[in-house]
């Protein structure tokens, strides 16, 4: 077989200490049949020049390059063969500069070295294969699940580069956590006129044609892979057709039956028939089945449909659960946040005591469409002459969550600015761990928390040194281990950014992998926060990593950004021919490598009896080839012959 | 006189060994954590030859062997630090199967400093170098055991 060998000098990085004659001689030598040829850059546009042109008049079957190391110039001298018309899979790299010349203090051992390193190449290349990148048609249609921040920019971006996008949603509204909030920090913009435009260029902006809005629905199944996914989602009845309905509201007030509304924590009762929240988009009320005399007691009652003023089949009962199939070619998960239950601290009263409130049903008291219409009450409906800000609750916490949420911290100052705003008198007492307020808006509304002649702020080491009990008066009273306590007419608790419910469900069914803390894990946290580990599923917002509306939306950018240069619509997607395949005669079907492959590249076909590997998964590490006790896993380009090969040259 | 003749003849001998270790590398990290080794420029003993692997997951036990059966006096399989791994999880299968593999060697009178496996990262060039001459160094005083 005729093999080019080059050795390139790197100027005299290498050849200061190997000698390449010396090298050249030994080969001879050892009568190996191949040409050799030193070259003084080969990387340098002129040694590529040099390399293409000799390539491409030697015609040679293999090639070897002795030089720098592979992680540097190996796509580079791939890319000359290919210009030459060479395979570039029919070449050997030798690390001759990093791993022998810039490393080795004797010259006679250097070249030793090399001698047995170039020997080791020129007997694993001759059994390289000539590869091909595999390439794949794609669906250029993008699932998005959930519509808060993240989704939603997801879906509007990628429809205004004139993709199809659904939008599965599983709330009967979209906007998120946001929408619930009256103000935001750091600016206290409102959130809703925040979200709003984003919310109408989805509903009915230029693009909203691209985008499929499914409310009430869940990600039920995926098959397939990156390009090619078939989903199916669940779409629960909402009883009202959202296309028809004007949302005029006129069916709730004939409907008989109220119950606790989920949206407001529950401090206030909603119709069976309503919507959220006033103000929720999309503007269409939904039934819910757990209230509704139709579904509880089998009654035949059709109030709401009576009064409904665009006719009696806007509203109908016989709704059923849909199952919808689509195609897609990638997947963002922006499923979202949960907060950590604050039941869990029976000392915080949490349950026990009607005045202990969670940050996010404080938020809805605040907030004018929310169950006190914006109106800071007690239960008795009083204002609170004094409230308490338990921060940290869950958060920096071994016995719960280790991390620091990064946003509880804003939250309760955001809320100390509004009770100062709405209720100058009232006292404002902060119990926190740490203070965490960073980026260049941070600190403002700690400053102005912290100028308030009206808030104080009291550090306890951990939550156990905290006990919330209602005092003689009726009032709370909040005791601190070794520090005098506080009384309070409410007490309001910041917890932890906790992963949703769903994180696991879908992480399961996706095999996703979630991270020590259960979000989903990233391709890395930093570089690549939103892209998962499997090719064609991306990440945006909280379900990675708890985060404020800012970096949520940066991340629904990236991934959409992430979708349009991997998958370009109308072009097959290329990709690395570095991929294992099971050899069927020699599989015995025992699936040991269906479980060690990180990517669910590996199923079983139950038929033929053995297990098969999908090349648009796999990535090439190998380890299934490691794992196979038959030896039936073939991995490209690392080969056992290959491997066998090398190391039979190295202990020569 | 002879004691002397013995010391020096011992020393010869001793200076002629050298042994061979043949390194399974992985690409992402401790091929790189190499290659820095390489651009810091610290010197290192010559008994190391480097076997690239995409992932360490990808070391069948049979090359450990087969490496030991070709004559190496160490195998070294250098892996992505935990939770670093460019594929998830190889360099955890990896850790693994070593642990298995240093029973079976043992069962072949392999002593279990002869196989070593560890972590070096990209940037460890240091840690790499470290790895390499204690290995030497534990081959040289447990020649022929």
């Amino acid at each position: 077989m005729k093999t080019a060998v080059y050795f390139c000098t790197c100027g005299t990085n290498i050849s200061d200490r190997i000698d390449a004659e010396e090298v050249k001689q030994a080969l001879k030598s050892a009568g190996e049949d191949c040409s050799f040829t030193v070259g003084p850059f080969l990387c340098s546009e002129e040694g590529q020049e040099f390399l293409q042109e000799d390539l491409a008049r030697l015609k040679p079957e293999r090639v070897v390059i002795a030089a720098c190391s592979p992680r540097e110039h190996e796509t580079t001298f791939q890319g000359v063969m290919a210009e030459a018309g060479l395979n570039p899979y029919l070449f050997q790299m030798v690390n001759i500069r990093e791993h022998i010349a810039w490393v080795t203090a004797d010259k006679e051992q250097a070249v030793h070295k090399t001698i047995l390193a170039l020997n080791t190449a020129l007997k694993r290349v001759v059994l390289h294969q000539p590869l091909e990148r595999l390439t794949l048609e794609i669906s250029p249609a993008v699932l998005v699940i959930g519509a808060g921040p993240a989704g939603l920019k997801a879906a509007t971006a990628l429809a205004e580069a004139g993709r199809e996008v659904i939008l599965v949603e599983k709330s009967p509204v979209i906007g998120g956590l946001p929408v619930l909030c009256e103000d935001l920090f750091p600016e206290l913009e409102c959130g809703s006129c925040l979200l709003e435009p984003v919310m109408g260029d989805i509903l009915h902006g230029r693009h909203a044609e691209k985008i499929e809005l499914l409310t009430m629905a869940e990600l039920q199944e995926v098959t397939g892979f990156i390009g090619n996914f078939t989903v199916t989602i669940r779409q629960r009845p909402r009883y009202v057709d959202p296309h028809r309905c004007i949302g005029c509201g006129e069916c709730f007030e004939p409907c008989p039956i109220s119950g606790p509304n989920p949206f407001n924590g529950g401090l206030d009762d909603k119709k069976a028939i309503a919507f959220p929240f006033f103000g929720g988009l999309p503007s269409v009320p939904y039934i819910d089945p757990d209230l509704c005399l139709r579904f509880t007691e089998g009654s035949a009652c059709r109030l709401c449909s009576d009064a409904c003023p665009m006719g009696a089949d806007i509203i109908d009962h016989n709704h059923q659960e849909q199952i919808i199939s689509r195609q897609v070619g990638a997947i963002v998960l922006a499923i979202g946040a949960s907060l950590y239950d604050c039941r869990q601290f029976a000392n915080l009263g949490y349950g026990r005591l009607p005045e202990v409130r969670t940050a996010l049903e404080f938020e809805r008291m605040l907030a004018a469409n929310g169950p006190t219409g914006g109106d800071i009450v007690t239960t008795k409906g009083e204002p609170p002459g004094s409230v308490a800000f338990i921060h940290c609750v869950g958060s920096l916490d071994d016995q719960h969550q280790p991390y620091c949420s990064g946003i509880c911290c804003q939250l309760a100052f955001k809320f100390n600015h509004l009770l100062a705003e709405k209720l100058p008198e009232a006292e404002v007492h902060h119990l926190f761990r740490e203070v965490v307020c960073p980026g260049k808006e941070g600190l403002a509304l700690y400053q102005a928390a912290r100028h308030n002649p009206q808030s104080f702020f009291h550090r306890y080491e951990q939550l156990p040194d905290l006990a919330v009990n209602t005092g003689e008066n009726g009032r709370q009273m909040v005791s601190m281990l070794g520090k005098e306590a506080i009384t309070a007419d409410l007490v309001v608790l910041c917890p932890a950014v906790i992963p949703a419910a769903d994180t696991l469900k879908l992480g399961t069914a996706l095999d996703l992998g979630l991270d020590r803390f259960g979000f989903f894990d990233a391709e890395h946290s930093r570089l690549d926060p939103a892209r998962s580990k499997l090719r064609g599923i991306y990440l945006a917002g909280t379900c990675q990593s708890p985060a404020d509306i800012r970096d949520s939306v940066n991340q629904g950018m990236a991934a959409s950004g992430y979708i349009l240069s991997e998958l370009v619509s109308g072009q097959k997607i290329s990709l690395d021919p570095l991929f294992a395949s099971v050899q069927a005669d020699k599989c015995s079907g025992c699936r040991i490598c269906n479980g060690v492959c990180p990517y669910r590249a590996i199923s079983f076909d139950a038929e033929k009896g053995v297990s098969e590997i999908n090349p648009h998964l796999c990535r090439g590490c190998g380890t299934c080839a490691a794992a196979c006790p038959m030896g039936a896993i073939a991995a490209n380009h690392f080969s056992k012959e290959m491997i066998m090969a090398e190391i039979e040259g190295v202990l020569k | 006189m002879t004691a002397l003749i013995r010391e020096k003849e011992k020393n010869v001998a001793q200076a002629a060994y050298q042994p061979r270790i043949v390194g399974f590398l992985c690409n992402w990290c401790s091929y790189a954590g190499a290659d820095k080794a390489g651009t810091a420029q610290i010197a290192y003993p010559a008994n190391l030859q480097i076997i690239r692997v995409m992932c360490s997951g990808r070391v069948e036990p049979q090359f450990v062997l087969q490496a030991f059966k070709q004559g190496a006096d160490g195998v070294l399989i250098l892996a992505c630090h935990p939770g670093d791994c460019h594929y998830k999880e190889g360099n955890l299968r990896a850790a693994q199967r070593h642990t298995l593999l240093l029973r079976v060697l043992e069962q072949l009178g392999i002593k279990r400093s002869r196989c070593r496996f560890d972590h070096v990262s990209a940037v460890e060039g240091e840690k790499f170098v470290r790895i390499i001459q204690e290995m030497v160094d534990e081959l040289n005083n447990k020649k022929g055991e």
